[in-house]
């Protein structure tokens, strides 16, 4: 007997084994069925409902999908063989219910029973997001996500231009920028997608092709139109998240109610001389609601008090680095992962390289997100930042 | 656009106690003093003082709080381990933003509540502060106390 053969004996004395049959039974019964073959193998198809992790990182990753170690886990490989190493594996490390399913994939198969082919990564992909991938946070399932995710930017200038860059790169399948405005050579100082020679062109289309130089697989809608009550649900309907990257408050206090409305989480950011913030609107969350803009600031500031970045200026750097904090706020909404800045606001002061971080409360007497409010409706909001009574 | 990297927070109480002394001194403008701390990225607001208005000239359209008035209750701000974090207003049937007479007297660190009243009553509360460039820039005004974490435990 070889030192395999022996090895296997041993195993089938320490692992239990159950038949397909009985383990799609138990599978809907609530266990855990985890395939561990190669992705290659699995592409091919795999077992309805499975959790899909490769042996190799098995012990690594399987504590997110059988949290409980008293919990039924049954796993199942090609022929019966790896999946009775990797139970034992999980024996190891404390997994009292583990089984291997006898005959593997291939019996699952003959036997007839459910077989799903899920969405995986094509090679170009896996080597693209390599890097993602090596990180079990965001793995396969969360670059699949990323690329299902839709994602909206009000603005394709100084905020905008690396967001899109990064949240391209990264692999947010659908990317839409909205802006009716044309590059200006004045823009290049910041808008780092924009090129001297595209002065003069439409600053989505100047965007759109910088992106699928970066990345060709982005699905990259534009439309050169401003952002107004009329047209905002039209565009903003299916999003996953906004990004606010615009530079005036008729637009600003727009994309708020029409986040509101919509419950579409609304990612802010401002730029001003040397300074910049960074915060998540979401009212809709649920549970921990946050603060919309209207909570903070229920009417816009005078015009006389709110110098624009074209009267005052702003460090061509700055927004760079503004922009990649709601990139970032982005991807964590999108996957779900850490603490957004819901009802947190970080203010960042360039020259002295400070951050500070606000607390903000939603106020549940707002018109727009209070308790018990009912949209109000869009309004006249070129009328409503520019009027002076109040 | 002129960012705000502070907040105040009012908490309800404070806020009706300050719209009831705005709307008693209708049509007159009224004025006086918040007592509160200062944190890390704002002030929480304890107290609400009211003091005179020593602008007898224009009653109506100015305010000057009376030095007296102002040095009492720093004094009893401080006795209690606390400190004036801003100087309130009223702006009699007028928006709650500061006029050009507002900014040149006001000044930095200290934060600006201005109240809109008219004969039907409360308009909106809005608070502002001083930039390094003496701009005013409006913070939010927050009713939660949790807003801004505590530095130190409650003196009294
Ligand atoms: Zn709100």
């Amino acid at each position: 007997m070889s030192a395999k053969d022996r090895r296997l004996a041993e195993l089938k004395q320490l692992v239990p084994e159950v038949t397909p049959e009985e383990a799609e039974a138990r599978r809907r019964a609530g266990a855990v069925l985890i395939d561990v073959r190669e992705p290659d193998e699995v592409a091919q198809g795999s077992p309805v409902g499975a959790a899909r992790i490769v042996r190799g990182f098995l012990e690594l990753r399987v504590e997110d999908a059988a949290p409980d170690f008293d919990a039924e886990v049954l796993v199942i490989c090609a022929g019966g063989v790896r999946s009775l190493f990797a139970a034992e594996g999980l024996q190891r490390m404390g997994y009292t219910n583990a089984h291997s399913v006898v005959g593997g994939f291939n019996r699952w198969k003959s036997d007839g029973l459910p077989v799903e082919v899920p969405a995986t990564l094509d090679g170009a992909e896996r080597e693209r997001y390599g890097r993602h991938l090596l990180m079990p946070e965001i793995g396969e399932a969360g670059q699949l996500r990323l690329l299902a995710a839709k994602v909206l930017l009000v603005g394709a200038g100084g905020l905008g231009c690396p967001i899109a860059q990064y949240l391209a790169a990264a692999g947010v399948g659908t990317l839409t920028l909205v802006d009716d405005d044309v590059v200006d050579r004045s823009n290049l100082q910041r808008q780092v997608l924009h090129t001297d020679a595209g002065v003069g062109r439409p600053k989505v289309e100047s965007a759109r092709e910088a992106l699928l130089r970066l990345n060709p697989t982005t699905n990259v809608t534009v439309h050169r139109e401003r952002l107004t009550s009329t047209n905002v649900e039209r565009l903003f309907a299916g999003q996953d998240v906004i990004v606010d990257g615009s530079d005036n408050f008729p637009t600003r206090y727009l994309v708020n109610d029409a986040c509101v409305k919509l419950g579409i989480p609304n990612v802010h950011g401002s730029v001003f001389r040397f300074e910049g913030q960074v915060t998540v609107f979401w009212p809709g969350r649920s549970p921990d609601p946050g603060p919309c803009y209207r909570c903070l600031y229920p009417e816009p500031p005078p015009p006389e008090l709110a110098p624009s970045c074209a009267e005052a200026g702003v460090l061509g750097v700055l927004p760079g680095v503004i922009g990649l904090l709601e990139a970032i706020e982005t991807v964590k909404l999108l996957l779900d992962l850490g603490e957004p800045l819901v009802g947190r606001l970080i203010h960042y002061e360039a020259l002295t390289q400070r951050f500070t971080d606000l607390r903000l409360a939603r106020d549940p007497s707002c018109t727009y997100c209070g308790d018990g409010a009912s949209f109000p409706g869009y309004v006249d909001y070129e009328q409503f930042c520019s009027s002076t009574g109040s | 656009m002129v960012l705000s990297r502070t907040v105040l927070v009012l908490p309800p109480k404070l806020r009706a106690e300050l719209e009831e002394i705005v709307r008693g001194g209708y049509p007159l403008e009224t004025c006086g003093v918040l007592v509160g701390e200062q944190r890390e990225g704002g002030a929480v607001v304890t107290g609400v003082v009211s003091a005179r208005n020593i602008d007898t000239e224009h009653p109506a359209d100015r305010y000057e709080v009376d030095p007296g008035d102002f040095m009492a209750a720093d004094l009893a701000a401080r006795a209690v381990g606390r400190e004036l974090v801003a100087i309130w207003h009223s702006h009699p049937d007028h928006p709650a933003r500061p006029s050009e007479t507002d900014r040149a007297a006001a000044w930095s660190g200290w934060s600006y509540v201005i109240a809109s009243v008219g004969a039907a009553g409360i308009g909106t509360l809005r608070s502002w502060r001083l930039t390094d460039e003496a701009h005013f820039v409006e913070e939010p005004l927050l009713d939660q106390d949790a807003a801004l974490p505590a530095v130190r435990g409650d003196p009294r």
